[in-house]
Formats: structure tokens, C-alpha cells, sequence
């Protein structure tokens, strides 16, 4: 489990988060929602330990995470993909994606994560592995740029990409590291239903191998699909918490406000 | 008497002013880049310390012609410290100083610009920050750089013939001297011209290949 305790982060003397307790549960899709500015990226910034919380803590599987100290690095176990991509410039989508493959260190990720996928995979796993390592990944490559649809325009540079292709790039950038918790920053942005749904197929098979998965959206019916626990998030604080019923009987009045306004927006 | 009978005749006079040019360059390039890449480099980390001194006396340094300060080396900086230095050695100097503070100005504004999101990205795939250097902000920084530090190193080239004006004696100097024998100023200058355009044109076609294939428009649809 991916937990942060009583987090709070402030910025100029602004709290922009305040007290939070979250938790990421491996096997599950956590589903962030909120008004703009109310703290969700500051809130997936402090869980992908990226920034230091000014109060509170984060640990990994039961481990706390330690600031300014020696710990083993939690990335690419944490990983994620930002609203704004951050795709390097000078290189190809594809070598994009191949260049953390590349300088990962080389580790067994099997036993790294073992206990991570269900039982009825773990043969075909282990026959897959039998396969040297480098062609095992760049097969799982080729299985994502399929899925994903991205032969086409997978050779260009990211300022030749439209915005959903480069989505696209960054989220396989992200799984080809087949990370233990994937934090998504509002990715399905610019993509059209058809990729929507895909992603989310895809994201439903990631939680069912035992990966924890947080996402950020403004898309309700994609968060009413997607999710298995929903929280809503306003003023850094966590207002309202619980599975669908989050959306789809909501007890705060601010969340019902919040859907109300981006039901009748769509 | 024709340019090329010149530049044929006055061969091994050419050849050794050009040679002077060259050790001069060669000097001038090479502190010129290492010093200038280590003060920029270390402009960008320490602003206070090291960046913000290293511009100002950049940019009071552009505002010097460069005759004036290497005359102002040459001659009344050796007299009031009593000492006789090589001209080569001075010109060597003045010309390392002002490419020096030139590539660091380079070297410290590109790094100061460089997006740390591209390093952070490095960070969440679990690249060390050895990685990050050597894959994604060397190679970002150098397409950024490279042309216009080729550029700079051109025009410091043609700086060289300054040189020719405190008796080093150089390609410049070298013609001037032909030209003191025979007094053909339009055709040694002429082949003076030659003899840089041959250098500096491959140079100045090196940064602009460098510039169209490495610097590419970046910004994102």
C-alpha cells in the first residue's frame, strides 16, 4: 500500500494540503477528483515523493519514506505521468519510452513482484520470462504500442504529436517500467472516447495484475467506471471518500455542487 | 600581379602567419571553452556567488571594444606593473578573457533555462541523476549551445587579427608586411580574405548545420 499520513504541504504561507490520510491500495484504482487549484497534483507531487510534505509521511509496503536520507529509490516502483507530460524533446516517442528501459538498473522483476500478481498469471508469467530479458521487454513494448495505437506516430518528436498522441507516449512510457503504484495527473484530457475507453480497459487489467493506481480527472464517467474508491479533494482537504456511491449519492453538499456543475457542463 | 601569383609567391609567409593565427585560436578555443563551460557551469549553481559578478563584468566587457582592451594590456597595464610580457602572450590573453566570459554567458543562461520537468520525468522512470546528466540534459544543453558557441569561436578567429596591432605576427601582420614590399593592398588583402573565408566558412557552415539539425523548434502543438 501506497499511504500518506496526515500530509500537509503549504506554499507562500498558503496551505495547499492539510491534513491529509490517503491510501493507495495495490489491486485498486483510486479515483482523485476536485475543483482546479484544489490540490490534487500537489497531493499526487507528494505521493510520488517528489516533493517533502511540511507535516505527515509516506511510506511504500509499510516503509516509511525518509526525506534528505539514504533510502532505496522508490522510482520507477512510484511512478507517474503529469498533465504536462514532460516528454523529452530531443528524442522520438519511441525512444521516449525505451530510454528508462534502457538505463533501468538490471533488477529481477519477478521476485520484485512476486507477491504482486494474481496466481493465475504467475505460469504465464514465468513462461514469458523465459525469454531473454531484452526481447521480453521489447515484446511488451510492441504489445502496448499495439494496443495503444501508436505504430503510426510513434517515430515522430513530441512537438510533431498531437496532445492525445503524446498522452498516449507518456502513460506507456509509465507502464513499460511496470511500476507497483501509477499515479495519473488527468490524462485522458485530449483523447477521444474510443482511446478513453481503451486506457481504461487497460488500467482495469493493470489493477487486476495487483497494481495500485491513482488517477486525477475531471471526467466523471470515466472516474464512475474506472474507480474503485473515489475521493474528493477541495481546499487541500479531503471532503468526501467511498466507492461509486462517492458520485452517485453524495453526502456533502460541496460535492454535490462540484457534480452538479460538471454534470450539467457536459 | 594577380591574387593567386600573391597568395603563391608570399606561400610560406602565409603559411606562417596563418600558422601564428592558428596557435593563437588554438589557445584562445581551448581556454576559452573549458574556463568559459566551468564559470558558466558554476554561474548557473552559485548565481549569487559566482553568476551574477561573472555577468557583470561580461557585460561591461561587451562594451569594451576588444582593441582597446588588448591595447590597454599591452601597454599601460605593463607599465604600471613594470613588466614585459610576449605580445602573443597579451594577445593570447585578452582574446581568452573575452571568449572565457563569452561562453559562460552561453553556458549559464542555457543552463538556468533548462526545464526541470525533464529531470524530474528522468526521476519517476527510476533514471540516477548520472543517467538524467548524461541522457537527457547533456544533450539538450549541447544542441542549445554547440552552434552558437561555434559561432562565437568564429568571430574570436577573426579577433585573432587584432593581434597584428601589438607586433604578433600573425596572418594580418603578414600582409601588412607583403604589402609594406609591394604595395598591392586590394589583391593581398583580397587574398587575406581568401585565406579566412576558406577557414571560416566551413566553421560558420558547421554551426548552421548544427543549428538546423539540432535545434528544432521544441515548442509543443
Amino acid at each position: 500500500m501506497l499511504e500518506g499520513k496526515n500530509l500537509s504541504r503549504s506554499n507562500g504561507g498558503r496551505k495547499i494540503i492539510d491534513n491529509v490520510d490517503v491510501q493507495i491500495e495495490q489491486g485498486e484504482i483510486t479515483v482523485i477528483i476536485g475543483p482546479s487549484g484544489s490540490g490534487k497534483t500537489t497531493l499526487l507531487k507528494l505521493l510520488a515523493l517528489l516533493d517533502k510534505p511540511d507535516g505527515g509521511s509516506i511510506s511504500i509496503d509499510g516503509l516509511e519514506y525518509k526525506f534528505g536520507q539514504t533510502n532505496p529509490s522508490p522510482w520507477p516502483q512510484v511512478t507517474c505521468v503529469f498533465q504536462q507530460l514532460f516528454l523529452w524533446p530531443h528524442l522520438t516517442l519511441l525512444e521516449n519510452i525505451k530510454l528508462p528501459q534502457r538505463a533501468k538498473p538490471k533488477i529481477d522483476r519477478r521476485s520484485q513482484r512476486r507477491g504482486t500478481i494474481i496466481d493465475a498469471e504467475i505460469a504465464a508469467e514465468e513462461q514469458a520470462q523465459a525469454a531473454p530479458q531484452p526481447e521480453r521487454e521489447y515484446r511488451r513494448l510492441d504489445d502496448l504500442i499495439e494496443i495503444f495505437e501508436m505504430k503510426e506516430f510513434i517515430n515522430r518528436y513530441p512537438n510533431e504529436a498531437s496532445l492525445g498522441q503524446r498522452q498516449r507516449t507518456a502513460l506507456v512510457r509509465a507502464l513499460v517500467l511496470q511500476p507497483k503504484y501509477l499515479l495519473l495527473d488527468e490524462i485522458t484530457s485530449s483523447l477521444d472516447v474510443e482511446q478513453i475507453a481503451v486506457i481504461l480497459t487497460y488500467l482495469k487489467r493493470l489493477s487486476h495484475k495487483g497494481i495500485g493506481v491513482m488517477i486525477i480527472t475531471h471526467l466523471l464517467n470515466f472516474a464512475r467506471e474506472a474507480a474503485d474508491k473515489i475521493i474528493f479533494v477541495d481546499s487541500g482537504q479531503i471532503i468526501e471518500t467511498g466507492g461509486r456511491e462517492v458520485l452517485d449519492n453524495p453526502q456533502q453538499e460541496r460535492v454535490k455542487k462540484f457534480l452538479s456543475v460538471i454534470e450539467s457542463a457536459s | 600581379m594577380s591574387v593567386f601569383d600573391i597568395l603563391v609567391k608570399y606561400q610560406s609567409a602565409f603559411t606562417g602567419g596563418l600558422i601564428t593565427t592558428f596557435q593563437l585560436a588554438l589557445i584562445i578555443w581551448f581556454f576559452g571553452l573549458t574556463l568559459g563551460c566551468l564559470l558558466g557551469s558554476m554561474g548557473a549553481k552559485w548565481t549569487r556567488a559566482i553568476g551574477i559578478p561573472s555577468r557583470i563584468i561580461s557585460f561591461s566587457l561587451s562594451g569594451i571594444p576588444i582593441l582597446v582592451f588588448l591595447f590597454w594590456l599591452h601597454y599601460p597595464l605593463q607599465s604600471i606593473l613594470n613588466v614585459v610580457i610576449d605580445p602573443f602572450i597579451t594577445a593570447a590573453l585578452t582574446l581568452t578573457i573575452i571568449n572565457v566570459f563569452a561562453v559562460s554567458d552561453v553556458i549559464r543562461g542555457v543552463l538556468l533555462d533548462f526545464p526541470a520537468q525533464y529531470v524530474t520525468a528522468g526521476r519517476v522512470c527510476g533514471m540516477t541523476a548520472r543517467q538524467i546528466l548524461v541522457h537527457i540534459q547533456l544533450p539538450i544543453v549541447l544542441r542549445q549551445t554547440v552552434p552558437v558557441l561555434l559561432i562565437i569561436q568564429v568571430n574570436m578567429l577573426q579577433a585573432t587579427l587584432f593581434a597584428s596591432l601589438i607586433s604578433v605576427p600573425e596572418i594580418f601582420r603578414v600582409a601588412q608586411q607583403i604589402n609594406a614590399q609591394i604595395y598591392k593592398p586590394v589583391e593581398i588583402y583580397t587574398a587575406l580574405g581568401l585565406v579566412f573565408l576558406a577557414v571560416c566558412l566551413p566553421l560558420n557552415g558547421l554551426a548552421l548545420w548544427l543549428k538546423a539539425k539540432y535545434t528544432r523548434d521544441f515548442s509543443e502543438k
